[in-house]
C-alpha cells in the first residue's frame, strides 16, 4: 500500500507485459531492468521462482510473472527483461515478456481494479488505467511477492 | 626511449607498472603520515629533523620511479618537491603555513597525477603547483643563502669508514677453547667493530659446531689475520648482491651521513609485497594437491587387499601426515591474506584534515585497533565505504565550531574509528560526537524523494534503512564530500555483499555511531566443486569429512534409504539428483561426501567432483530462494550463480524432516 502511494503521487510508471496483457509498476519500485542469460534454478524453491541471478553482485531471486499469474512458463527470448524491483529491504528480480515503456499517469485516470477482472493476476492488481485504448494493470508488488497466499497445488505431496 | 630499444613486453611492463602503483601507494601513504606530524612544527626554527629526512626519501623514491615508467608529470613533481624538502633540510629555516600547504596540494596533485596513470586518463595540469613550490623554494633559498644550493651530501657505497658486511664463520675448537677464545668472545669483538646483522649456529659436515655471522663494519688488513689466527674466516659479502636484498641500499642519496642501515624503520627485507592473484593461484595448487591427495587415497583403498599389513599400515601413517601437512599448509596461506585493518585507517587523517580545512570544521581523529587482521579481500572493499562514512562525520556529523560552543561542547569535534576483533567478527565504528542524525529531517527528506515508508515512529534501524536506499543521497550531488560517486547505499550493498551488517546508534546532539560488523574471512571458503543432474554446486570443504568414490550398484537398499558400507558401518546415502529433483546420472561410479559423525554421518552422492576452490560465499537472504540445505551462493568468474550446499543442515533435515525436501523434489521442470 505505502509504495504505491508513494509511487502515484509522482505519478511516473514502467510499462511491461506478460502474456499478452500491460502491465504497471511504479518507477519508484524499479531499480533497474537487464537482459537475463542463465538462471540457476534453486531446488525446492516456490515454483514461480525461476531460480537466482547475480545482479550487481547481490544474489536475486528471480520471479517468473507469467507462472506467478497462471500461464504457461515462456522460453527466454531476446525481449525477455528481468525487472529488479526494491520492496522494503528486499531486492527481487520480476522475469516479463518484455518491458521498454516509461508512462506517466495522472492518478485521477486510475480506477480500482473491476470486480469482473478475475484469474491469478487479478489479486495482484492494485488499480486499472486506461490511456488512449491500452488497458494497463497496476500492479501491487508487495502481494506478487508475498508467500501468504496458496502457492499452486504440489503433485508430489 | 622505451619505443627505441627492444620490443617491451606488454605483460612484463605491465606487471612492472603494478609494482609500481603498489610502490607509489607506499609512499604516498608514508608521506601524508609524515605531513600531518608536520604540521606541529610550523613556525618552529628546529623542525624534526628524522621526518624531513623521511619525507625527503619517499619524494625522492617517486621521482626515481616514477620516472623509470615515464610518468613525466610525477616524476616532475616529486623532483620539486624533493627541492623544498632540501631546502627545508640544508636551509635550517622554519616550515611556513604556506610551505605546508604546499605540501600538501603538491603531494594530492602527485596522487592525481599516479591515478591518472593508473586510470590511462589525461593527468591533471601540474604547473601551477609546480611554479608555486619553486617560489617557495626560492624564498627558503633567499633566507638560508646559498646552503639550499650545495649539493645533498654525497654517500652510500663509500661510506665514510668503509663499512660493508662480511661472512665471518667461528669454528671453536679446544686449542681455542684453551687460549680463551670462545664465541662469545668473537661475538664482543664484533660488536665492538661494527654491527652483528644477523648470527646462527650450524653443524659442520664433520659435526663440529660453527658459527656464522653477517657482520656490518670496518675490518682492516691488520685486523682480519689477528682473527684469522682465532679461528675466524672472513668473507667479503658481494655488494651487489647485498643491495639487491636490501632494496633501501640503493637509494642513491642517503640521509644519514653515517649511512646507518639498521636505523632505518622496518627493515624492507622483511616484508614482501605479494600481488592476491598470486597467492590465488597457490591456493588453486593446494586444491589441486588436495584433489590428488583424494584419488591416491582411492587407489589405495583398491589395493589395500593386495598389501602385507605392515606396509599397509606404513602407508596409511604416511597419508595422515600429508592430510595434516595440507592442512597446515591451506591455513597457512590463508593467514597470510589476513592483513593488518590499519590499512583502511592509514589514510584517513589525511582526508579528514583535508575537509576538516574546506569545512572550515575543527575535527580530531582518533584510530584504535589498527592491528586487528581482516582479509585482505575485504580490506580491499572496505576501503571507500569506510572513507565515505568517515567523510560523512566530518560533513554532516561534526558542527562548526560555532555551533559546538553554543551547545555546550568542546569547539574540536572529534571523531574515533576503531576496530576489533570478536570470534570470527571484524567490528569497524565510525562514531562522531556531533549533531546526531536528525530522524525527522531523514523521514521528510525520504518521503520527497518517494521512498517506501515504514509505518510508525522511526528507529535507528529504520532512518539506516532509508539514509540506505537509493535514491536517498541524491541531493548531495553537489557536496563534494559525499558526491564522489559512493552513496550510503553503496556502503550498504558493500557490506551486504561481504555478508556483513550494518547499524546504527545515533543520539540528537550528542553524537552517531555507525557499525559494521564483517566476518573476518568467513566470506572466503573452500570448498569443492560437484557436478550433480548436469547442475554445479559447491560444497564447503570443512563440512566434509573424506570424499570416496562409489559403484552405485554397491548402494544397499533399506526401505526409502540407501546404505553404503563404510568403516565397518552403514552409512546412509542421500542422491543429490533425487534431493534436488534433478535428472539422474548413469555413471556407474559416482563420488561420496561423507559429512557428520556418528548417527549423524550422511553420504551426498553426486555425479561427480570436478575441482577444489576458494569460493567467496554470498548469503540468500530472501525468503522466496532460501531453502533449506543452501547456505549461500557464489560465482566461480563466469558470473553464472554457483549454489552453496549446507551439509550440516541437508543431514538434519534429512533427519528430521525427511518429507520437507522430498516432497517437492518432483516438481522441478
Amino acid at each position: 500500500m505505502t509504495s504505491a502511494t508513494a509511487g502515484a503521487g509522482l505519478g511516473s510508471y514502467i510499462l511491461f507485459s506478460v502474456s499478452g496483457t500491460t502491465y504497471a509498476l511504479p518507477t519508484a519500485d524499479v531499480r533497474h531492468m537487464e537482459m537475463i542469460e542463465d538462471i540457476t534454478r534453486v531446488p525446492n524453491a516456490p515454483s514461480f521462482v525461476d531460480g537466482v541471478v547475480f545482479s550487481r553482485g547481490q544474489v536475486v531471486p528471480v520471479v517468473n510473472l507469467r507462472v506467478r499469474f497462471g500461464f504457461e512458463r515462456a522460453p527466454v527470448d531476446l525481449r525477455t527483461r528481468l525487472i529488479v524491483v526494491q520492496s522494503a529491504s528486499r531486492t527481487i528480480g520480476l522475469l516479463v515478456d518484455g518491458a521498454r515503456e516509461f508512462v506517466s499517469i495522472p492518478p485521477d485516470s486510475v480506477q480500482p481494479p473491476h470486480e469482473a477482472l478475475t484469474g491469478m493476476s487479478g489479486r495482484y492488481v492494485e488499480g486499472v488505467a486506461s490511456i488512449g485504448d491500452r488497458l494497463i494493470l497496476i500492479l501491487n508488488l508487495e502481494r506478487i511477492l508475498s508467500f501468504a497466499d496458496p502457492l499452486p497445488a504440489d503433485p508430489a505431496a | 626511449m622505451s619505443q627505441e630499444g627492444a620490443p617491451l613486453d606488454e605483460v612484463s611492463f605491465s606487471d612492472f607498472l603494478d609494482d609500481y602503483f603498489a610502490e607509489c601507494d607506499e609512499h604516498l601513504i608514508g608521506v601524508r603520515r609524515l605531513l600531518l606530524s608536520l604540521e606541529s612544527s610550523i613556525g618552529r626554527d628546529a623542525i624534526d629533523r628524522p621526518v624531513l629526512d623521511d619525507l625527503f626519501r619517499h619524494f625522492h623514491s617517486l621521482k626515481g620511479i616514477s620516472g623509470m615508467v615515464e610518468v613525466r608529470g610525477a616524476e616532475e613533481l616529486a623532483h620539486r618537491l624533493e627541492d623544498y624538502l632540501r631546502a627545508l633540510r640544508s636551509g635550517g629555516r622554519a616550515l611556513t603555513r604556506d610551505g605546508l600547504e604546499a605540501l600538501f596540494d603538491g603531494t594530492q596533485t602527485l596522487e592525481q597525477v599516479i591515478a591518472a596513470r593508473r586510470a590511462s586518463i589525461p593527468a591533471p595540469p601540474i604547473d601551477a603547483i609546480a611554479d608555486r613550490i619553486a617560489r617557495i623554494v626560492g624564498a627558503a633559498a633567499m633566507a638560508s643563502g646559498a646552503a639550499a644550493l650545495s649539493p645533498a651530501p654525497a654517500g652510500g657505497s663509500a661510506s665514510p669508514t668503509g663499512s660493508r658486511r662480511w661472512q665471518i664463520t667461528f669454528t671453536p675448537s679446544q686449542e681455542l677453547v684453551a687460549r680463551g677464545i670462545r664465541v662469545d668472545v668473537i661475538r664482543q669483538r664484533l660488536s665492538s667493530a661494527g654491527e652483528i646483522v644477523s648470527a646462527s649456529p650450524r653443524v659442520t659436515s664433520g659435526g663440529a659446531v660453527a658459527f656464522d655471522f653477517v657482520f656490518a663494519g670496518a675490518i682492516d688488513a691488520a685486523t682480519a689475520v689477528s682473527w684469522e689466527r682465532d679461528g675466524v674466516t672472513i668473507e667479503a659479502i658481494d655488494d651487489a648482491v647485498a643491495g639487491e636484498l636490501l632494496p633501501d641500499a640503493i637509494d642513491p642519496a642517503p640521509i644519514d651521513p653515517a649511512g646507518r642501515s639498521s636505523d632505518r624503520p622496518v627493515a624492507p627485507s622483511h616484508v614482501v609485497r605479494v600481488d592476491l592473484t598470486r597467492l590465488d593461484d597457490l591456493m588453486r595448487n593446494v586444491g589441486d594437491l588436495v584433489i590428488s591427495r583424494a584419488r591416491l587415497g582411492d587407489t589405495l583403498a583398491r589395493v589395500e587387499q593386495r598389501l602385507a599389513a605392515a606396509d599397509w599400515r606404513a602407508i596409511q601413517e604416511n597419508a595422515v601426515t600429508i592430510d595434516r601437512q595440507l592442512r597446515t599448509l591451506r591455513e597457512g596461506i590463508m593467514r597470510v591474506r589476513l592483513v593488518p585493518v590499519g590499512e583502511i585507517f592509514r589514510r584517513m587523517p589525511f582526508v579528514v584534515r583535508d575537509l576538516a580545512r574546506e569545512t572550515g570544521k575543527r575535527v580530531r581523529l582518533e584510530l584504535k585497533g589498527q592491528a586487528t587482521e581482516i582479509d585482505k579481500f575485504l580490506i580491499e572493499r572496505m576501503m571507500d565505504p569506510v572513507l565515505h562514512l568517515v567523510r560523512n562525520a566530518v560533513s554532516h556529523g561534526i558542527e562548526t565550531a560555532a555551533e559546538r560552543i553554543a551547545a555546550g561542547k568542546r569547539p574540536e569535534g572529534t571523531i574515533v574509528l576503531s576496530a576489533a576483533t570478536a570470534g570470527d567478527i571484524v567490528r569497524i565504528e565510525i562514531a562522531d560526537d556531533g549533531r546526531g542524525v536528525d530522524a525527522a529531517a531523514v523521514v521528510a527528506r525520504a518521503h520527497a524523494a518517494g521512498l517506501p515508508m515504514p509505518p510508525g515512529p522511526p528507529d535507528a534501524a529504520t532512518v539506516l534503512s532509508l539514509i540506505c536506499a537509493p535514491g536517498f543521497s541524491t541531493r548531495d550531488e553537489s557536496d563534494r564530500a559525499s558526491g564522489r560517486g559512493v552513496g550510503m547505499s553503496v556502503v550498504k550493498s558493500a557490506v551486504d555483499e561481504l555478508s556483513g551488517a550494518m547499524a546504527l546508534e545515533t543520539e540528537p546532539g550528542a553524537g552517531t555511531r555507525f557499525i559494521l560488523d564483517l566476518p573476518v574471512t568467513l566470506a572466503i571458503t573452500d570448498a569443492l566443486i560437484a557436478k550433480a543432474g548436469g547442475e554445479t554446486f559447491a560444497v564447503p570443504q570443512n563440512a566434509v569429512r573424506e570424499v570416496i568414490e562409489i559403484t552405485v550398484g554397491a548402494l544397499l537398499q533399506v526401505e526409502r534409504n540407501e546404505m553404503i558400507p563404510y568403516r565397518g558401518a552403514a552409512l546412509p546415502v542421500v542422491r543429490l539428483t533425487r534431493l534436488f529433483g534433478l535428472a539422474e546420472s548413469t555413471r556407474e561410479r559416482q563420488h561420496l561426501f561423507v559429512v557428520g559423525t556418528g548417527a549423524s554421518a550422511l553420504g551426498i552422492a553426486v555425479d561427480r567432483i570436478i575441482g577444489q576452490r576458494e569460493v567467496v560465499v554470498r548469503t540468500i537472504t530472501d525468503p522466496l530462494a532460501r531453502v533449506d540445505g543452501i547456505s549461500g551462493a557464489t560465482d566461480l568468474g563466469d558470473g553464472h550463480v554457483v549454489l552453496i550446499l549446507d551439509p550440516a543442515v541437508l543431514a538434519r533435515t534429512l533427519r528430521e524432516r525427511p518429507d520437507r525436501i522430498y516432497a517437492a523434489g518432483g516438481t522441478g521442470r
